[in-house]
């Protein structure tokens, strides 16, 4: 079960440096990754390749981006305390690729049949436009398909575990909430989610029945855009364009001088 | 003798001919003062992208609850006063229309505070200031003498809170408006600024258009 989640957390990685342009002009050998703890009920240490990556990791608790170098990566979580050579992972992924430049969220998490899972999802941090922020919903709650609300009109539609949809929306505070999908049965929420200009706002819906359902929260900042420009007059009363009164006065100077000189000339000849 | 006449009004016939465009030009402020604005701004030392926070070290990251983040709170600048060329201008927040053009203040004695960008006295980054030089159905507008302000004047910027953080201006420049580095302008981090922009240059009458922007950049005051 693990390992065939594994071939969907390789293929999300190679998309990833695919769809990011990875290359040698990324910040050479580095990827950016943060973990999310989305199981309920066990805190969990964290291995990457064999060396412990985070201890005593409760549920819904979220690392910083952290710089990596890029590689291939064993990332396993056990129960916290547990001696990883003595005691079967809780889930595990072996030879994950993480490529130079990329920026990736793994997430443990339940399927959608609550078994423990490992999933990496590519993050969007490319620009948005000025005044916009981007938001991706990522579904990882053992759970079937749901909608996604925003302020009471559904804003994405039949999202299952574990998909992500992303939308690019005008900046400001929602209230969302998440609904088994067609109907109005809310199952998560509402709560305000701020979705601040240029930044990616990832919502995961999270949790089992048993636990209940929770929304955990990353922002991602720096994908801000400058307005497109600044029209800040319309009226011409201070421009810079020579006056058609300041031409007219200096071609008649020009012009009575050139007639002054002809006289002149003709006078003298 | 019967030349002096002629010779006179040769004379000043050269004169209103060069001495009328050169008064004119002489009338009107300069359209730069201070070093290009290239070198002013275009140093911003952290390129566009996102940020990944320093980790402590790989056994050590900063791990936090993945709760929904409050918006964080912010005191919005409400005036803008630069007293040696007497502007004084209340401020609005404002953000961008749908083509995304900066907004502006419908009342053009207002300035905007780009809302989305750092607010002035913020440790990093440029808080912008656009108001209007003039409109064709409201006359001048609050920054229509801009022009005027010459590097080393002050600017103070008063916000809700009453707090007031002071600027020194380092440059002012006519910069053709597709040629604006607005990047570097409404930069998000890098030093603190301030960026007052308003419209300049010649006017062109059928498109009821400035073809450049006035940029004052200004730094904190020492």
């Amino acid at each position: 079960m693990i390992r065939a989640r594994f071939l969907g957390l390789a293929a999300a990685l190679a998309l990833l440096a695919v769809g990011l342009g990875v290359g040698p002009a990324s910040a050479a050998g580095t990827a950016t990754v943060s973990v999310l703890h989305a199981v309920p009920g066990v805190t969990v240490d964290v291995y990457a390749n064999g060396q412990k990556l985070l201890s005593g990791f409760t549920p819904g608790s979220l690392t910083d981006p952290m710089p990596v170098p890029a590689g291939s990566y064993d990332i396993a979580i056990f129960p916290a305390g547990a001696n990883p050579s003595t005691t079967q992972p809780a889930a595990e992924a072996t030879g994950v690729p993480v490529p130079a430049g990329a920026n990736a969220t793994l997430v443990a998490n339940l399927d959608a049949q609550g078994k423990p899972t490992l999933n990496a999802f590519a993050n969007d941090v490319s620009p948005v436009p000025a005044g916009k922020a981007r938001l991706t919903v990522r579904h990882v709650a053992a759970a079937p398909a749901v909608d996604v609300r925003a302020n009471g009109t559904p804003v994405i539609t039949g999202l299952t575990n574990p998909n992500e949809k992303t939308l690019v929306v005008a900046a400001g505070t929602v209230k969302a909430d998440v609904v088994l999908a067609g109907t109005s049965t809310v199952a998560i929420g509402p709560a305000d989610l701020s979705l601040a200009e240029g930044t990616t706002t990832v919502v995961y819906a999270w949790g089992s029945q048993s636990a209940g359902y929770k929304l955990a929260v990353q922002q991602l900042s720096g994908m801000s855009s400058a307005p497109s420009g600044v029209p800040a007059g319309s009226g011409g009363l201070v421009t810079d364009r020579v006056p058609a009164l300041v031409v007219g006065v200096s071609f008649a100077g020009l012009l009575v001088a050139g007639a002054a000189g002809l006289r002149l000339a003709t006078r003298r000849g | 003798m019967r030349l002096r006449p002629a010779v006179v009004v040769l004379a000043g016939g050269l004169v209103l001919a060069a001495g009328t465009p050169a008064i004119w030009a002489g009338s009107r402020p300069p359209t730069a003062a201070g070093p290009p604005l290239t070198s002013v701004v275009a140093s911003n030392p952290v390129p566009p992208g996102p940020v990944p926070r320093p980790a402590a070290g790989a056994s050590d990251p900063v791990v936090h609850p993945a709760d929904p983040l409050p918006d964080a709170p912010m005191a919005a600048p409400v005036r803008l006063v630069v007293p040696d060329v007497g502007i004084d201008a209340p401020v609005d927040p404002v953000g961008v229309i749908p083509d995304g053009l900066l907004q502006l203040p419908d009342d053009i004695r207002r300035v905007g505070w780009y809302r989305f960008g750092p607010v002035p006295g913020q440790p990093q980054g440029s808080a912008v200031l656009a108001g209007h030089v003039d409109s064709w159905n409201q006359g001048l507008g609050a920054l229509s003498r801009l022009r005027s302000v010459e590097p080393g004047q002050r600017i103070a910027v008063t916000d809700a809170a009453g707090q007031i953080t002071r600027w020194q201006v380092g440059t002012r420049q006519l910069v053709v408006k597709q040629q604006l580095p607005l990047p570097d302008l409404f930069a998000r981090s890098g030093p603190p600024r301030l960026v007052l922009l308003t419209c300049g240059g010649p006017f062109d009458e059928r498109l009821r258009s400035y073809r450049d922007n006035l940029v004052v950049v200004a730094v904190p005051a020492p």
